[in-house]
């Protein structure tokens, strides 16, 4: 059967597997059906296992979008690597902004694996083509936006992390087990530099305060809107394991009273816990502006991509000689 | 654990002080322009080897910058050396003051830095000064790594025909007149030597890294770095390119002077 | 002059003195050089590991073969848990009277 979406697996499956589904004789109704059963029933996808057309495109493009969002998410902190007021925290910045690529190689590597080449990844990311998360489309503009950051943002999205580490495709989730544990020294760094400029001066608490005001509405957009349960593909196939809405719950009881306990304002009078139900209130996220920001309209979008562009272009010499590319491998 | 007054006669103070500060300056230098390649380097796999080795740097200026710290005592701590001067009280080597350029530029540079400060660091193995000396012994292992990824580029770029060997040639071009003012020499040396802080002065130095490069720039068929050209100004003339970093390297700090960061 | 071309290169890392060598992930590189290294950056960068090995993805052999792993007939003799004994050694007890011993050592 040929479907345009459908991608050569790199490696050759084995003669015989574990697995009826990677069986040839079996007509390709059968194994979906097989394949089905095992996935809903917690069973684990390796590479070089049989998938449907379906379940692979849906890994690949949930894969290549957590690829494409830490490759960009280096973008608003690597320009504060050279402003660092004190060595430790250039280390420590340093040292976080080399992690965030780390990953994006962890995660691109988990995508080629599916078929699809890292340089066509990376063209269809700076085409426009393919997406990234809608915080890493927002300007930073002063040192305590790398604290709310490096706490806040990278806190939403380990929240999301943890759920995936028993993703029913395996490659996946041990690389999420990974970043999860790497991750963890993030938020850590994060922290302590909102803390030390929170007990430090006027101006440095201002910052801070100025900068949580900013980043509020992003954070509450970036686990996305609710939807339900049964139409979700992704929770179907088990690639992931939560809803929006229960990460952002997760987000919102680990971090909000971390963020009041140090005094610190929340730009939502609505935010609250709520006795009866036990879940968070709050005021509804602007969902216009998470949908234009993330087909790539956001105030950074453009040049965020273009200073993507501007570097791949200028380092093209070295992957076409030294590093490069290998020929596409026949299915 | 104060080092400096039992070890430290007054006369080589000052002169080993200068030391500190050049190869401080020189890694700190280094290290944050290497770090401009974090996300943009030409593979993701090399983007995060490139990392390290300009966070090893920003590692070893750090205690480069502590040690000084303890030998000037003058209250003041490693980053308040390494922040709160003007531009024109840095000591880094005119070799690390060019732009960033391109890949070969931060091969070249890396390989031509690394290569005089290797020289450089075993001169230091036997100080009789005991801090730098086991300091020393740790930027050592941590440096042989670099060495080696370093050299492993610069022979691929020399040894692939077209674009890659016709830009490092170019790259030596720009940067091969500045590569010896790592080593270029120090006020007061002389001091050192005799007191055993170094075991020669920086002509021998230079002598020596000249001969360790020349046979794989033979091999590689490359122009080896001439002499340098005004070496009295080899740690002192900065670029205005370096006055741009400056200001922005400074510029957190400098809003909120004596703020804990 | 043709490029070399760059492949996937599976890292296995020990994590401390007498662990297996477990593996940890891959990396894309044109040859074993470049290989090591990223292996060490992105398995060993933070010192988590004492020794990689680093191993071209082509050149390891799988297997995944049920009839050869996972053969149908029993096989329960060579596991512990093929060996139930709960019922002869009660009968056995209450055949001499003894009660279960305890372990005695000095």
């Amino acid at each position: 059967m040929t479907d345009p979406l459908a991608l050569d697996p790199v490696l050759p499956p084995g003669e015989r597997s574990r697995l009826p589904f990677n069986e040839d004789h079996r007509s390709h109704d059968e194994r979906y059906e097989l394949f089905e059963t095992h996935v809903t029933s917690g069973g684990k996808v390796e590479a070089t296992d049989w998938m449907p057309d379906e379940y692979r495109t849906a890994v690949l493009r949930f894969v290549e979008m957590h690829a494409n969002s830490e490759l960009m998410g280096v973008l608003p902190e690597r320009e504060w690597i050279m402003r660092a007021p004190t060595l430790r925290r250039k280390l420590a910045l340093t040292a976080k902004v080399q992690d965030e690529v780390g990953h994006a190689q962890l995660l691109y590597r988990v995508a080629e694996d599916l078929g699809k080449p890292r340089a066509a990844m990376i063209e269809d990311l700076l085409d426009g083509k393919t997406k990234f998360h809608n915080v890493f489309h927002y300007p930073t503009r002063t040192w305590a936006d790398v604290g709310i950051i490096a706490w806040l943002v990278d806190a939403a999205a380990i929240v999301a992390q943890q759920a995936l580490r028993n993703s029913s495709y395996a490659p996946y989730a041990r690389t999420m087990r990974k970043i999860c544990w790497e991750e963890s020294v993030h938020i850590m760094h994060g922290r302590d530099v909102v803390v030390t400029m929170v007990t430090g001066t006027a101006e440095q608490r201002a910052m801070i305060q100025e900068a949580l005001d900013r980043w509020w509405g992003p954070l509450m957009q970036m686990h996305g809107p609710r939807s339900p349960r049964e139409k979700d593909r992704d929770l179907h196939w088990r690639i992931k394991a939560k809803t929006s809405e229960e990460l952002r719950q997760e987000f919102l009881g680990i971090y909000v009273p971390r963020i009041w306990e140090l005094g610190l304002t929340l730009p939502d009078p609505e935010l609250g816990l709520d006795p009866v139900t036990g879940d968070w209130r709050y005021a509804e996220p602007d969902w216009n502006e998470l949908r234009t920001v993330v087909t790539n309209n956001g105030p950074m979008s453009q040049s965020r991509l273009a200073f993507r562009r501007e570097n791949w272009n200028a380092t093209a010499w070295v992957r076409d000689t030294i590093l490069a590319a290998a020929p596409a491998v026949a299915a | 654990m104060t080092t400096s007054s039992p070890d430290l006669l007054p006369a080589t103070r000052n002169a080993v002080s200068l030391l500190l500060l050049a190869m401080a300056d020189d890694e700190f230098v280094i290290g944050f322009s290497d770090s401009e390649w974090t996300g943009i380097a030409p593979m993701l796999e090399e983007d995060v080897a490139m990392s390290s080795l300009a966070q090893d740097e920003l590692g070893h200026a750090q205690a480069l910058y502590r040690l000084l710290a303890e030998v000037v005592d003058d209250g003041r701590d490693a980053d308040a050396i390494a922040y709160d001067r003007p531009p024109e009280g840095y000591y880094h080597a005119r070799l690390l003051d060019h732009p960033r350029g391109d890949w070969a530029d931060a091969i070249a540079r890396r390989f031509l830095y690394d290569t005089a400060d290797s020289v450089r660091l075993e001169a230091l193995a036997e100080s009789s000064f005991v801090p730098l000396r086991e300091l020393v012994a740790k930027l050592r292992r941590e440096e042989r790594y670099h060495v080696m990824h370093v050299s492993l580029w610069f022979e691929r770029l020399a040894s692939t025909h077209g674009e890659p060997r016709r830009r490092l040639i170019e790259a030596l071009e720009r940067l091969g007149p500045d590569a010896a003012t790592v080593l270029a020499p120090l006020p007061n040396e002389l001091a050192m030597v005799m007191a055993g802080i170094v075991s020669v002065a920086s002509p021998e130095l230079e002598a020596r890294w000249r001969a360790e490069i020349e046979p794989a720039f033979d091999r590689l068929d490359l122009p080896m770095p001439p002499a340098v050209a005004e070496p009295d100004s080899a740690r002192t003339a900065h670029s205005e390119a370096f006055r741009r970093l400056w200001g922005e390297f400074t510029s957190v700090r400098r809003a909120e002077p004596g703020a804990t960061w | 002059m043709t490029a070399p071309a760059l492949e996937p290169w599976e890292v296995f890392r020990q994590e401390k003195d007498g662990d297996p060598m477990r593996h940890g992930g891959s990396v894309m590189a044109p040859d074993a050089e470049l290989a090591v290294h990223y292996a060490r950056e992105l398995f060993g960068r933070r010192q988590e590991s004492i020794r990689l090995w680093v191993v071209r993805r082509a050149d390891i052999h799988d297997l995944a073969d049920p009839d050869l792993l996972q053969p149908p007939l029993d096989r329960s003799f060579k596991k512990p848990g093929g060996y139930v004994m709960r019922e002869k050694l009660a009968a056995a007890r209450e055949q001499s009277g003894q009660e279960k011993p305890q372990a005695k050592s000095r």
